[in-house]
């Protein structure tokens, strides 16, 4: 929380739960940002995203959103949104702050020494893992002034840059965001195509989930990245770089109603949860 | 729009496995893992205004986005429930 404030972002967080619920959250977890209580769904039908696949007499569960992220500028207009298909997954902390401020991830570009050729680096914003919650692995790419690689999709016989990540069970991968490339036109043939210059980078959400090895405090990945480089006369061969990378694995945020850890934390929590049912029982 | 309810999922000695691999006490398909298949409704669009909310905060007291947030950037989450 403390790079948003220092960030001058404000933080809201919403939910289906009554006030005095949402308090003992926040006590027991020491938030800070602001808790919103929307008992009867108002905002979030208002916002179109009620989750409809739930029964209306399928108590307690009906009422909830599908849950997601808006980051919003000063200006008030929404810049991003984060939603999954798994509503168990959520944004994690890195990549609405990197929403926020223009993803401008990593040491800044400024006052590096032009590469020769082609550097690329592979790291995950936030250096750990975590159940459900996405942090991106990024993989930045600094290009030599004259030179692009291809853009997806490149040319037939070239190679776009891209990042594949070998099986994992454990993991769980979202698919790549890749940069807006720029159209490049070679001066002799008129050939036209998207490339990538000078340094970018390509993001992949990444979490982990209980599966195989679950429960280890760290996890270890590999795969590869891709590329071709070229200037306007000559193409390098495709280069494919190799990466192996662990990292800590973070234990699962600690849920009042499945543990004892968690009901020692929050000893209201079965209460609310019994009430939530029947409120919304005796409201139809 | 009313999506497709997602419902791939195994039982393990461990609790109900979905697709993505998270296991849990409750079947994927129900309640609250009535998760989407294909597209769902997210709201409103990258680039429009962000709508009004005005509810309640924790502390019972009233709540409007856009005069709290006094013209600072924000993050705005909705998350299903902070008791279960």
């Amino acid at each position: 929380m403390k790079d948003f404030d220092a960030a001058g972002i404000a933080v809201y967080a919403l939910s289906y739960d009554d006030a005095n619920a949402l308090r003992d959250f926040r006590d027991a977890h020491g938030i800070t940002y602001t808790l919103l209580s929307d008992p009867d769904s108002d905002v979030i039908r208002s916002f179109g995203i009620l989750n409809t696949l739930i029964d209306p007499d399928d108590h307690p569960w009906y009422g909830i959103p599908y849950p997601g992220a808006y980051v919003v500028n000063p200006q008030g207009e929404i810049t991003h949104k984060f939603f999954d298909n798994n509503l168990a997954v959520r944004a994690g902390p890195e990549q609405l702050l990197r929403a926020e401020q223009g993803q401008t991830r990593l040491e800044s570009a400024a006052g590096e020494a032009a590469p020769e050729a082609v550097q690329v680096s592979v790291a995950v914003d936030g250096n750990s893992l975590a159940p459900m919650v996405q942090r991106d692995l990024v993989v930045r790419f600094s290009v030599p002034a004259g030179r692009h690689v291809y853009a997806k999709p490149a040319p037939e016989g070239a190679v776009a840059v891209d990042l594949i990540l070998d099986k994992n069970d454990r993991l769980v991968q979202r698919p790549l965001a890749r940069p807006a490339s720029v159209p490049h036109t070679l001066a002799g043939t008129g050939e036209s195509f998207h490339v990538h210059h000078d340094v970018f980078e390509l993001r992949m959400p990444l979490t982990v989930n209980g599966a195989a090895g679950g429960g280890a405090a760290e996890i270890t990945f590999s795969g590869e990245v891709r590329w071709q480089s070229c200037d306007d006369e000559v193409c390098d061969i495709p280069t494919r770089q190799r990466f192996e990378l662990t990292l800590p694995v973070a234990e699962s945020p600690t849920v009042a109603l499945r543990s004892k850890k968690g009901a020692a934390l929050e000893p209201n929590a079965m209460a609310h949860f019994q009430r939530m049912s029947k409120r919304r029982v005796s409201s139809d | 729009m009313q999506p497709e309810l997602e419902t791939r999922a195994t039982q393990t000695d461990r609790g109900w496995q979905d697709h993505d691999g998270f296991i849990g006490p409750v079947q994927p398909g129900t309640g609250p893992r009535s998760d989407p298949r294909g597209g769902f409704p997210t709201g409103p669009a990258i680039g429009q205004r962000m709508p009004d909310v005005r509810c309640s905060t924790e502390d019972a007291t009233p709540f409007d986005l856009h005069e709290h947030r006094a013209g600072r950037p924000l993050v705005f989450i909705f998350f299903r429930s902070a008791v279960w």
